[in-house]
């Protein structure tokens, strides 16, 4: 019996885990495979990963990091399985998530073609770099909390963010320089 | 374009982020498509029924009141018991079908009948009967003088017959 509301209790920890951080988890998987229905099965994914290590929630000291790390680590392994998606499909993407306020059509299809662009020379960055500035990008994640997800030091973070940062500016002024 | 500074302990957004980051931060500020929580939800109870219907071909049913503990034990006794049957059994069956010779009461050997005098046959079969030779009569000579044979002449060594052969390094060596 005991053991029965041990596991009722566990099942409602991380049904609360989904409420409080799926849209969290949603966010830094879309920002990697740039498409709704994947984000959202690889958000489905880490949960069930979630379920299956119930038993050892209450060591977590952050659920939060550990959620992110664990939704990570599942898109990574699902961008690599998958083929490249078409820069195309990127722009259509981009334009049917843009805020539509205060924009034309024909602002809305150059802004969608611009975030397409910066988006393409991400692509480009060495994957250390690349994953450092997108999830840099994430306002609720501090450097050291995006060490945690990277499993790396806070230093290396900030030296890969600066790496970062100055290879984008060369590749938006010369798109091909990395290649 | 935004250059934020948030987070200022960890300095990761200093003033001067390129414009380019304004694009990763409207992907990191999408909001997430409505009811994602509920199908989540859904898709987790598919889950765990799942599991439990692969685990229950071998759980135990839980109105026993049984421990977690206990039933382990209690399985791999069961496992343990249900082996040792089966080896059990095998061995007997293998048993029951190669029932070992039994030994006989009594040797029978083969007649034996080697002539007598002769050497014994060692127990061989089907040895051929051996022919008795001619008898030879033996005549008594009237002078016992002339039947003894007169040694043969020696016949003088003939030499010359065989030539020495000398060697031509023979004296050389010596």
């Amino acid at each position: 019996m005991h053991d029965l509301a041990r596991k009722r209790a566990e099942e409602e920890a991380v049904a609360e885990l989904v409420t409080q951080f799926a849209g969290t988890l949603y966010r830094v998987a879309y920002s990697v495979l740039r498409n709704a229905a994947d984000a959202e099965d690889a958000v489905q994914e880490a949960f069930v990963r979630v379920l299956r290590h119930r038993d050892t929630l209450h060591e977590v000291r952050d659920q939060r990091v550990w959620l992110i790390r664990i939704v990570w680590n599942v898109v990574l392994d699902r961008k690599r399985r998958m083929k490249t998606r078409p820069e195309t499909d990127d722009v259509a993407e981009l334009a049917r998530i843009l805020p539509a306020s205060g924009l034309s059509a024909e602002d809305r299809a150059a802004a969608a073609q611009h975030h397409a662009h910066v988006l393409a020379c991400v692509e480009q960055l060495p994957a250390k770099e690349r994953q450092v500035l997108m999830l840099s990008a994430f306002e609720e994640l501090s450097s050291a909390e995006i060490a945690v997800v990277l499993g790396t030091t806070e230093s290396s973070v900030r030296s890969r963010l600066f790496r970062a940062r100055n290879l984008m500016a060369g590749l938006l002024n010369h798109p091909r320089s990395l290649r | 374009m935004k250059t934020g500074n948030r987070d200022q302990e960890s300095g990761i957004r200093t003033s001067g982020s390129g414009e380019f980051e304004e694009t990763l931060r409207l992907i990191a500020r999408l909001s997430a498509p409505e009811g994602l929580e509920e199908r989540v939800q859904a898709g987790l109870r598919k889950a765990k029924s799942a599991n439990h219907s692969s685990a229950r071909i071998l759980a135990w049913p839980e109105g026993l009141g049984l421990s977690h503990a206990r039933l382990q034990n209690l399985g791999r006794m069961a496992a343990a018991a249900a082996i040792v049957a089966v080896v059990l059994g095998g061995s007997w069956r293998i048993s029951s079908r190669f029932q070992p010779a039994q030994p006989a009461s009594a040797i029978v050997l083969p007649p034996h009948n080697a002539a007598q005098g002769s050497f014994s046959s060692a127990g061989a079969m089907r040895t051929p009967q051996t022919l008795n030779g001619p008898i030879v009569s033996v005549t008594t000579a009237a002078h016992p003088a002339a039947s003894t044979p007169k040694p043969a002449a020696k016949k003088p060594l003939r030499h010359g017959k065989y030539r020495t052969v000398k060697y031509p390094g023979a004296s050389v060596a010596h």
